[in-house]
């Protein structure tokens, strides 16, 4: 039967799933929608929304790909949105979003370090970071938020850094892409994504191969971190505010992207453009709620029942493409 | 003796927690020699070449290499000075192809602007051909994931790999595990081979009389610590038998 030539394809491929998820629910919210879904403007602000999310979500990848897993990215996004905003009203955007990055970069250095160090679980460390790094946030802006006012934000960087719209898209997305296209060949044709999946396939044996394990778990937290807080500048140069809650449950939705993406959990497996596509189908499922007037705070429920039956499909799917 | 040993192992004591993994243990190995390491299950043979490879660290004693200390024990440290394990029970990753298992931490690259891309030409043509003299099926291809091997291909890999890297020192634990008649039979001819390119071989078995045909000295350990340590020589395979019973236990013979 033909459906079965697609089984070895549904084997190699981890992200088949959530493709098929997302055509279905295209096909679904286009056409019950009444055109308030499908046109150009929502879907640039889908696209939008796509982009902060995958960069988070391809960064959760990452390390998900090592076997441990980042929970403290939503606070990251917080940081790096506030350290963007903060800075871009003061020097040029360009150097605002470097000292962003650095932000992120130093908040997975501090994670990577100490699950490296202490052999905690990643878990535990970032759940703990997810609330220390919130809590700052908060406090540094003390309940207020930072915002420029709408005659500064202009000037071509500003525009670059999530500011502003190119070829009818908002520059964020273009981001997303470059950074997906480094990321896809660090990790499939460069030595350091070879270790970094021996590493989340069995951390034991890469070690034996002499494989730096501790190292390559650092800088997949630190890529983590830089990715988080990059996207979090990115949406703060888009709305010109920021304040204490931005990316606030975030880290559920990156890691929510991951794992309908096709990511293993385990470690060793994910797939990029799965994740990628997760973040898609999240924001859809989001915009989707909006122009049809459904309450906001239905969005959490609604999200949850739509991973849960998305994940139980998956699986379903996956064991008929074991089957002979 | 005259030589000095390749690999000198002096007052070893090797501690996991509270449990005494390695008690005082003495070795020498040299260059050219075949050594059989023989024990019974939770001998310590395994525990003390896990320090030679530098997965494990020693709680005292030390360990000497071409005559200098071994300060610091790391996998990474032992390869790059020559050192080629075929471990038991790690080594593969499944979730990679046979070519970037194969190549594992030493990776070829060829540089683009400097940056190391994977030569996956070179990866797949030279694991796949190396892997073939040890009974990987035609119909494998080295992008197939080792997840899919038997556990005699998987075998098959981790010995191309040792015999491809070759330096100075292969260890080989129970390497004939999981190995059809003939496939053993290759695995035992090589490792005289290499030990006649004047390598150091370390070959870990239960099988004392399979070993005492190839070896040139056995070393038999027993509760961490090591009981005996005679020439293939002076002492017959019967001999050395009757010391691991004296231990208190029987030598299982290796399942098949």
């Amino acid at each position: 039967m033909a459906l079965s030539a697609a089984k070895p394809l549904i084997r190699r491929h981890t992200e088949i799933g959530i493709f098929l998820i997302g055509a279905i629910l295209i096909v679904i919210f286009a056409s019950t929608s009444d055109g308030r879904w499908a046109n150009l403007y929502n879907i640039g602000t889908i696209m939008q929304v796509t982009a902060t999310l995958g960069l988070m979500s391809l960064g959760v990848a990452i390390v998900i790909g090592t076997g441990e897993i980042d929970i403290s990215v939503g606070s990251t996004f917080g940081m790096g949105a506030l350290a963007h905003l903060w800075l871009a009203a003061r020097i040029d955007p360009v150097f605002a979003a470097l000292a962003a990055i650095a932000v992120g970069a130093a908040i997975g250095y501090v994670n990577g370090w100490l699950i490296t160090r202490t052999k905690t679980p990643s878990l535990i460390i970032t759940l703990g970071t997810l609330m220390i790094f919130r809590g700052i946030a908060i406090a540094l802006t003390d309940g207020f938020s930072f915002s420029i006012p709408y005659a500064e934000r202009n000037g071509w960087t500003y525009s670059l850094l999530g500011g502003g719209d190119f070829l009818g898209f908002n520059t964020a997305l273009f981001w997303l892409i470059a950074v997906f296209a480094v990321l896809i060949v660090v990790l499939k044709a460069m030595p350091f994504g070879n270790r970094l999946l021996a590493v989340g396939g069995s951390a034991d044996s890469a070690h034996s191969r002499g494989v730096r394990v501790d190292r390559i778990k650092l800088s997949a937290f630190v890529i983590c971190g830089m990715l988080a807080a990059f996207a979090g500048a990115l949406e703060a140069g888009k709305l010109g505010f920021a304040d204490g809650s931005m990316g606030r449950l975030m880290e559920l939705q990156a890691i929510a992207s991951c794992v309908l993406g096709g990511c293993l959990l385990a470690g060793g497996r994910i797939s990029l453009i799965g994740a990628l596509m997760g973040a898609f189908v999240l924001s859809s499922i989001q915009s989707y709620l909006v122009v049809t007037g459904v309450q906001p705070q239905w969005f959490i429920l609604i999200l949850g029942l739509i991973v849960v039956g998305a994940a139980y499909g998956d699986k379903s799917l996956r064991n008929w493409a074991i089957r002979k | 003796m005259t030589q000095q040993p390749l690999i000198q192992v002096k007052n070893l004591d090797l501690y996991f927690g509270a449990f005494h993994a390695l008690k005082n243990v003495s070795v020498d190995f040299n260059a050219g020699e075949l050594i059989g390491l023989v024990g019974d299950n939770g001998a310590g043979k395994t525990t003390l070449i896990r320090v030679l490879c530098g997965i494990h660290a020693p709680s005292k004693g030390e360990v000497f290499f071409d005559g200098k200390k071994v300060e610091k024990f790391h996998p990474k440290l032992a390869i790059d000075q020559g050192i080629e394990t075929i471990q038991q029970s790690v080594g593969l990753c499944d979730n990679l192809s046979i070519a970037r298992n194969f190549y594992l931490g030493r990776e070829p690259v060829k540089r683009i602007f400097g940056i190391p891309f994977l030569d996956f030409a070179k990866m797949r043509e030279k694991s796949s051909r190396v892997i073939r003299q040890f009974g990987l099926r035609e119909n494998v291809s080295a992008d197939d994931e080792v997840e899919r091997l038997s556990g005699g291909e998987r075998q098959s890999v981790k010995i191309g790999r040792a015999v491809e890297f070759k330096n100075r020192v292969v260890i080989m634990d129970e390497p004939t595990n999981h190995l059809s008649v003939r496939e053993r039979e290759h695995v035992n001819e090589l490792a005289v081979q290499l030990k006649e390119q004047g390598l150091l071989v370390i070959y870990i078995t239960h099988d004392i009389f399979q070993v005492h045909k190839l070896a040139d000295r056995i070393v038999i350990m027993e509760n961490g610590e090591k009981v005996a340590d005679a020439s293939t020589d002076s002492m017959s395979a019967e001999a050395l038998e009757d010391v691991i019973r004296q231990g208190g236990r029987v030598v299982e013979k290796e399942a098949v």
